[in-house]
């Protein structure tokens, strides 16, 4: 799953000649973002220091990994880098990126840093300088190309991304730590199966006017899901209703798709699903009662084990627990025997379980006699 | 004010989207192993803040000795010596770039709910010892695969604390503090949190169409080059029909735990006969000194002492009552899990024949 442009040229970067000798590749990079680095340096973002610094946007360090032939990287983490920015000049602190860096890297060994990050599309000198910082041999990238990721946070624009690489340039020796020429690369974002799940609930807060949604339970997301496929479907019905009333025009390439989509119904007959289906509901149900009668059970057997050896109250509560049993002890054998022949490996082991587990409350009542 | 705030207690958890998406991903790369880490955050007046979090080291298995996997060391990680360190200086660094520098907890990842073990209780201990204000994240990450997040928040009840600090499990002890196992833990509803900012980054992605007219396709292959984004929310994925092995899973762990519930008794049982044999044998000597001493008496001499049977033998002691509570607790967690499976699939099955039967 991505959200990615869809064709993008690829320019290549001039090289400096003293790097050639390094195997230096200049050939197509592509950024792969994940969707928690973004969302990292958006929080960053928003807990700025505003008060000691002119500048309006953030740094920090792009963590990840990169795969073997250095044309695709994948940002996976990130984190924050304190700086200070005004008209003349830029501080970052180096110690603390690499202590954090040491210590992001201890979590993760099999991450290196990839590049940096900044929130405002504006590529000047000081861009230039950080980026050199970060492509150096020392203390940077080299000689893989230090990646340069910004991201728009400027209120009333769009949030995007872009994201570049660097190559050396500059129109005399000594400008040359403070200017290079950036090159755009594609990027896109990322995500994997198991952060969909994730990425709903934060998208159902994004829906909400207070800005935050519970994490609901599996069968309120069911019925949630349930709703939006039937309005789905109200829809496409409308569509096709007003095709049929020849309110609108047809569209074949449509018409193709919904045809194929009806036919995967499988044939079977009527008295087959019927059948399947009460065989399967019962098997579900036998399952979700056997559970109960467990928990049941349990919750006696915890009961009993505490309230006993108590002589002098004993009598009423050894007769509530008494009763109590009696009933359970009926479900619980039935229960047993359905499990049984369900599973039958199982059997043996949990009928004799069962057994044991009826004895257990019994010990203590001769003890105490 | 603060007086106010540090006496209020916790009702509800507020986590940021960042820190369910890193939570997410750290337990989902570490899968099957378990994979813990820390939380940082605030407490606002009840509900604890989570706003940020970081992963504990990762331990190299082949370096430390083959004894441990990596999962126990893992667990094993929020309390352990070097991790407390790295906390620290974690912290310290996240305070220079105004991330909350408070320490809210810990997080665990889990499969099927199976994260009830003492481990977790030692964590938590570990942890609430220090500070009231801490809870313990567990993300399910099997449960998630279906789709919806299953992220909880747990902290110990304070009865348990002081049963825990004291170490008493006996029979008595239970029975006089009225703790059961329904009492270890105190759940605490879960809310997802997004910053202004980040709530209209999430209103592009996927990128709303841009006019309200969509072209008409020209053919299938257009409709299958450019398929439709689904929005992350709701999720389709709930809608699954292949619910079966998830519930199959559950029953496997629920029998595992009724195993080590047999066990449990067992040992309690064996005790119990123990305790019963000595007692036996305690009153016969005793009965024999009274006799004994009858007979002295009566031949005028001093009676031996009586209580030496305090000396002699030995009364065994009471296996720990903990680790039958945490299973009881755990067959309780995986019955009420069967409950919502079977819930979720039986209404997916009725929607399936009404679909293939119609009336």
């Amino acid at each position: 799953m991505a959200v990615d442009q869809e064709s993008f040229v690829h320019l290549s970067r001039p090289l400096a000649p003293n790097v050639l000798g390094f195997g230096v590749s200049n050939a197509p990079l592509t950024v792969n973002i994940q969707p928690q680095a973004v969302f990292s340096i958006i929080d960053h973002a928003v807990r700025r220091d505003d008060r000691d610094t002119q500048s309006t946007r953030v740094i920090g360090a792009l963590v990840g990994v990169r795969s073997e032939d250095g044309s695709e990287v994948e940002v996976r983490s990130t984190f924050a880098i304190p700086h200070t920015e005004n008209e003349d000049q830029v501080e970052v602190d180096v110690e603390y990126q690499k202590n954090m860096l040491a210590l992001t890297l201890k979590a993760n060994p099999r991450e290196t840093l990839l590049g940096w990050y900044t929130t405002s599309h504006e590529l000047n000198s000081f861009s230039a300088l950080i980026q050199n910082f970060f492509a150096s041999p020392e203390t940077g990238t080299f000689p893989h190309p230090a990646v340069h990721l910004t991201i728009g946070t400027e209120a009333g624009a769009t949030i995007d991304t872009k994201t570049y690489i660097s190559a050396p340039v500059a129109v005399s020796p000594e400008r040359a730590a403070e200017s290079c020429l950036f090159i755009e690369v594609p990027h896109k974002l990322l995500f994997t199966d198991a952060e969909r799940g994730a990425l709903g609930s934060v998208a159902a807060a994004a829906d909400a006017e207070s800005r935050s949604a519970p994490v609901v339970s599996d069968i309120e997301n069911l019925a949630q899901a349930l709703e939006t496929v039937s309005d789905l479907l109200e829809r496409v019905s409308g569509f096709v209703g007003e095709v049929l009333d020849e309110e609108r025009d047809g569209n074949h390439a449509l018409g193709q798709y919904l045809m194929n989509a009806l036919s995967l119904a499988p044939k079977v007959s009527n008295l087959a699903i019927e059948n399947d289906f009460n065989n399967h509901i019962q098997d579900v149900l036998m399952v979700s009662y056997l559970a109960n009668t467990i928990r049941t059970q349990i919750e006696l057997s915890q009961r009993l084990a505490t309230a006993k050896l108590d002589e002098g109250k004993e009598g009423g509560e050894k007769k509530d627990g008494e009763g109590a049993e009696g009933d359970k002890k009926t479900d619980g054998q039935r229960g047993q025997r359905g499990q049984g022949g369900k599973r039958g490996g199982r059997s043996g082991g949990a009928g004799g379980r069962g057994g044991r587990e009826q004895r257990e409350p019994r010990e203590p009542r001769e003890a105490a006699e | 004010m603060a007086e106010v705030q540090k006496d209020a207690p916790i009702k509800s958890v507020q986590v940021e989207a960042l820190v369910v998406m890193k939570i997410v991903k750290h337990c989902s790369t570490s899968f099957p192993t378990v994979a813990t880490g820390s939380i940082v955050g605030m407490d606002n007046n009840g509900a604890i803040e989570v706003t940020n979090s970081f992963q504990f080291p990762s331990v190299d298995v082949s370096s430390s000795d083959s004894h441990s996997d990596a999962s126990s060391l893992a667990a094993a990680a929020p309390r352990a010596k070097a991790n407390i360190v790295y906390q620290n200086e974690m912290i310290r660094h996240l305070k220079e770039v105004n991330v909350d520098a408070n320490n809210v907890g810990w997080y665990t990842s889990a499969t099927m709910g199976n994260f009830i073990n003492m481990s977790f209780i030692e964590n938590q201990y570990h942890y609430q010892k220090e500070n009231e204000k801490t809870v313990a994240l567990v993300h399910d990450v099997s449960r998630s695969s279906q789709g919806a997040l299953s992220l909880r928040a747990f902290k110990l009840s304070p009865e348990f604390m002081t049963a825990y600090k004291e170490a008493k499990f006996t029979t008595e002890s239970l029975r006089n503090s009225k703790l059961t196992y329904k009492d270890i833990f105190v759940e605490l509803p879960v809310n997802v949190h997004n910053s202004h900012l980040l709530t209209s980054f999430l209103h592009q992605i996927p990128a709303p169409p841009k006019s309200a007219e969509i072209p008409m396709p020209a053919s299938l292959d257009d409709i299958r080059r450019d398929p439709v984004q689904i929005p992350a929310h709701p999720g389709f994925e709930s809608l699954d029909l292949s619910i079966d092995p998830f519930l199959e899973k559950t029953c496997d762990l629920l029998l595992d735990s009724i195993e080590s519930h047999y066990t449990d008794l067992n040992n309690h049982q064996y005790y119990q006969r123990q305790l019963t044999r000595e007692q036996f044998k305690i009153t016969q000597w005793q009965a024999k000194r009274k006799a004994e001493n009858a007979a002295r008496l009566a031949a005028k001499q001093s009676p031996l002492p009586e209580d030496e049977w305090q000396r002699l033998f030995k009364l065994p002691q009471e296996p720990s009552r903990l680790e039958g509570m945490l299973n009881a607790r755990q067959v309780d967690q995986y019955a009420r899990q069967v409950d919502a499976f079977t819930a979720n699939i039986t209404a997916k099955m009725f929607a399936v024949r009404g679909n293939l039967l119609p009336e």
